[in-house]
């Protein structure tokens, strides 16, 4: 047994003992009061913050309607796109990763640059932001080998819209892009990337078409990996949409212009419903879709053949002969004996000046049918001088003419009927006798766009009713307003133009088995008096520029089903010569014997 | 084992060796909860704990090593150990590897060892042998002499650099020194004067550690960058609330927001799993644990055992102290470990060895005092 003693100065320190036990206590109270405040009094608040960690709430892509044409055939598609898109709130950094997008992708780093601060405030921080809309495939592939080393790069898989037939629809269904910045702000359920209409049907039924976008929640965790989805709102997919056009004849009708600029309308009279809209040029919409580069743009604004124009609702041009379809329908309302003859010499004299027929010698003498069949100018003179612009004004107004005809397609123009206050207002010069004469033939300030004359053509033909020109299939008639026109007097200009087919300027349009109607047109382009001088120039011998415009407005009608077709070709000469063909090859289809 | 008293032996620490054992229990099992993630489906479990385990069990070979070996025989092993460590540290930067742009190991071949843990040992025993010669409170000589040896691995540690190991060994060696007590001469310019150097160590620190000490005072300014630390740790251990969110359930280091999950953000883990209640069970545990050396210390036989309980007493607690506040966003981030819950392979080991020479201690209190 070792001895057993406690030698001195073998004791602890008292004051560090003391110390240690203060230690333990201050550590204790210290951790205890900051875990309290941690998980008991901002407990709730920490709770919050770890879900929104976890759990990102996102928008689910709806697929935008489809469009398909009256049979049933597909026009406008959805296509899956793959757009490379940036979380900012898992990119560490932002400017090197905007670098390496613009080295991959070949965009230029200041236009990337640009974009991402423009939308930053658009679109929220754990959100992909979507920089680059449409992906070629090789340039997928080599950012998807990197992706891992750039955090925050995402791939997202969207659908874009794809237009099968190209420029065949262009002018009706416009295009799709994506929303810009007003949009954007404007409908907060859009996000940057999204496309939406921005021309033609396109636009107009943008509400219809784009659906509902759904919601789902995803569990990421930090690197932004999705583990678990869970969806709370499914997409609603933008409803479909079945156009009233003929695909065939569509597509018919584009080739009889091309080459040409010019449009063509093919309508349903009972209904109002389109079959064919034709405006040439024409453009290819899937351009637009994943964005034209400035000089693609600049091509096609500065085109001389304006591919833009939609010439079916936007170009007006004087009717020509065509209006004394309407200047007619005036004159019979004004009670004027159809059977009374007047003489045609060839000219005709007011004041001083002298107004000349078409037809240099003259027709000799002519009643109403001869004068429409023959498009006799003097007799039509007389019409003008005896009705004055406010009668045929009104005519031609209460014909659907000077306004919209309210057809589903942005920008429409209205046209022109011209009063004495407008030419005024205009020119400020009074309105003097001369321009009723040229008025009365279609010439001076009249200007008419196609779809108003198919209208107008229609109504004509179904009996009086001014229909609303309709562009889906399934779209109810909507009268918009019924002839100023006598049941026989209409009647008589109906008959008139079948014999304009039979014997007169529309020859080109015979038919056997069909009844068959029209009006040729030339809109001169030159003002009439330079014309007199070198009058009989041929319209080969003119400059692209000073040749006439032509029309020929026609309908035909075989075992209960008539269609108005209605042709405006620009700078293309004489109506019944450049027009008739191509309306021939229209009616060739659809009275083939496959299409019965 | 003739060397050992059988009555030595019915005077085990029964309670300091249960609370180790406890924070062991729990630290592994929140290892095993902190080394997990989910995958898109399931969870894969890194193996982390089972290294961990396999670590505990060669400290406890350590620990019954200096166990056994009766402790005053430590004395005669301070200067050398001490020696030998300076050899090492001086090693590292010629032969260290280097990992994370820091070379702290020396490879061994079968493992990387790293010499600073080592340093933490010998200085516990030469400091409680220097400081527990003598009965006064130290004077400037005695003081300015021991901080000097404590400085010569410090700095070599902090060279590496490894700011976190050579402060715990200048701290260890600190505590020691206010255990002993300080002169009133010497305590009082101190007090005034160690608040106006604080500042100048500033300009010693790597612009690291300088944007670590900023983003702790405010940590929203960068919430992705170095703030994200502090910011999720919170996160992490503030939606446990009360109860936490049971044990594999925490969102925040399933899904890897958590940062440094395993290692010294562990107990994030455990407050975010256990709760409030888990936390203050875990806390008063360590308290305990904490309390049970002090006890060693208050009872130790002679002065060397009581400085070595005291010195042990204060490794742990610095290393409690600045673990928790830092990850409970009351300090800035310095990499430290909490002791038996961060991972950390020859950390285990040095902290079971130490609780062996804390209970060899202890149960030696007895050897020459009448019963």
């Amino acid at each position: 047994m070792p001895a057993q003693y406690e030698p001195e100065g073998q004791a602890p320190p008292t004051a560090g003992l003391f110390l240690l036990q203060a230690l333990i206590w201050i550590l204790f109270c210290t951790f205890t009061l900051r875990i309290w405040y941690l998980q008991i009094y901002r407990g709730a608040e920490f709770e919050t913050k770890a879900l929104d960690n976890q759990l990102r709430q996102e928008a689910m892509f709806a697929p935008r309607g489809l469009v398909r044409d009256r049979d049933g055939k597909l026009v406008a598609v959805n296509e899956p796109a793959y757009a490379l898109g940036l979380v900012r709130e898992d990119c560490k950094d932002i400017s090197a990763t905007l670098d390496k997008i613009s080295e991959w992708t070949g965009i230029d780093r200041d236009e990337l640059r640009e974009k991402f601060h423009k939308y930053k405030r658009l679109v929220k921080p754990f959100e992909p932001m979507i920089l680059v809309p449409d992906i070629p495939f090789e340039q997928l592939a080599v950012v998807e080998a990197n992706a891992l080393f750039w955090p925050g790069l995402e791939i997202v898989v969207r659908s874009k819209r794809y237009y099968k037939q190209h420029d065949l629809l262009a002018h009706v269904l416009g295009y799709v892009a994506d929303a810009n910045e007003v949009e954007l702000t404007q409908n907060p359920s859009l996000a940057l990337g999204d496309n939406v209409g921005k021309g033609g049907l396109e636009l107009v039924l943008e509400n219809r078409l784009r659906g509902t976008k759904g919601l789902r929640q995803v569990e990421v965790d930090a690197t932004g990996r999705r583990l678990k989805q869970t969806i709370l709102r499914e997409p609603l997919a933008g409803e479909h949409i079945n156009l009233s056009i003929d695909l065939g004849l569509q597509a018919q009708a584009s080739r009889q212009l091309e080459g040409q600029a010019g449009a063509i309308v093919v309508m349903e009279p009972a209904t109002g419903k389109v079959l064919a809209f034709v405006s040439q040029p024409s453009y290819d919409a899937n351009m637009f879709v994943t964005g034209l580069s400035q000089k693609q743009w600049i091509n096609l604004r500065d085109d001389p053949m304006h591919p833009l124009q939609n010439r079916v609702i936007q170009s007006m041009f004087p009717p020509g002969s065509i209006y004394k379809l309407v200047v007619g329908g005036a004159l019979l309302e004004d009670g004027f004996d159809p059977k009374e003859t007047v003489y045609c010499g060839g000219q005709i004299k007011l004041g001083r000046r002298v107004f000349r027929c078409w037809k240099k010698h003259g027709h000799g003498r002519v009643n109403y049918q001869k004068a429409q069949v023959e498009s006799c100018d003097v007799y039509f003179y007389n019409a003008g001088d005896r009705l004055k612009v406010e009668k045929m004004s009104a005519f031609a107004k209460g014909c659907g003419f000077g306004a919209v005809t309210g057809i589903a397609l942005p920008h429409e123009k209205s046209g022109l009927v011209p009063t004495p206050a407008w030419k005024r207002k205009r020119y400020g010069e009074p309105w003097v006798g001369g321009d009723n004469l040229n008025m009365a033939i279609g010439q001076g300030f009249n200007l008419v766009t196609p779809i108003q004359v198919a209208r107008y053509i229609s109504a004509l033909v179904n009996g009086g009713s001014l229909y609303r020109p309709l562009l889906l299939a399934d779209a109810q008639p909507e009268l918009q307003g019924t002839l100023p026109l006598s049941d026989l007097n209409r009647t008589m200009i109906v008959e008139a133009m079948v014999e304009t087919v039979e014997s007169g300027t529309a020859r080109r349009l015979k038919r056997k088995g069909v009844r068959m109607g029209g009006k040729t047109g030339t809109a001169q382009v030159v003002r009439l008096k330079l014309k007199e001088d070198d009058e009989r120039r041929t319209t080969e011998e003119m400059s692209y520029e000073e040749r006439d415009h032509a029309w020929l407005a026609s309908f035909g009608e075989k075992d209960g089903k008539t269609y108005v077709a209605v042709c405006m070709v620009e700078h293309g000469g004489h109506g019944g010569t450049a027009a008739g063909p191509i309306l021939k090859a229209i009616y060739d289809y659809l009275f083939s014997e496959e299409r019965q | 084992m003739s060397f050992i008293d059988r009555r030595v032996l019915q005077h085990i620490n029964w309670a300091l060796l249960g609370l180790t054992l406890v924070l062991f229990g729990l630290g592994v099992l929140n290892l095993y909860s902190a080394s997990g993630f989910r995958m898109e489906s399931g969870v894969a479990v890194n193996t982390f704990f089972q290294k961990q385990l396999a670590w505990g069990l060669i400290g406890m070979g350590g620990m019954l090593v200096c166990i056994f070996l009766d402790y005053r025989h430590l004395t005669t092993l301070a200067w050398p150990l001490f020696g030998l460590t300076v050899a090492l540290l001086v090693c590292v930067p010629l032969f260290g590897k280097t990992i994370y742009g820091a070379r702290r190991w020396l490879d061994l071949g079968f493992f990387n060892f790293q010499p600073s843990e080592v340093a933490k040992i010998s200085m516990l025993l030469l400091g409680a042998k220097l400081l527990s010669k003598g009965q006064r409170p130290l004077d400037w000589g005695m003081l300015f002499g021991v901080m000097f040896l404590g400085l010569i691995p410090a700095g070599l540690i902090i060279l590496q650099p490894d700011l976190g190991s050579g402060l715990s060994v200048l701290m260890l060696l600190g505590g020691m020194i206010m255990y002993r007590g300080l002169q009133k001469r010497v305590l009082k310019p101190l007090f005034i004067t160690l608040p106006l150097l604080l500042p100048l160590s500033w300009f010693f620190l790597h612009d690291y550690q300088k944007q670590r000490i900023l983003t702790f005072l405010n940590p929203g300014s960068d919430p992705l960058g170095s703030g994200y630390h502090i910011l999720q740790s919170q996160i992490a251990i503030g939606s446990g609330r009360m109860w936490g969110k049971g044990f594999l359930a925490g969102t925040q280091s399933q899904l890897r927001f958590l940062p440094e999950k395993h290692t010294d953000f562990a107990i994030a883990v455990f407050g975010e799993e256990w709760g409030f209640v888990g936390c203050i069970i875990l806390l008063s545990l360590f308290c305990l644990f904490l309390y049970q050396i002090f006890l060693t210390a208050q009872e130790a036989k002679d002065r060397f055992g009581s400085f070595l309980a005291a010195g042990v007493f204060f490794y742990f607690f610095w290393l409690v102290l600045i673990n928790m506040g830092m990850v409970l966003g009351l300090m800035p981030v310095v990499g430290i470990p909490l002791p038996f819950i961060s991972y950390g392979g020859s950390a285990m080991v040095v902290n079971l060895c130490l609780i062996g020479v804390v209970m060899n201690v202890s149960m030696r209190r007895f050897v020459f005092k009448r019963s």
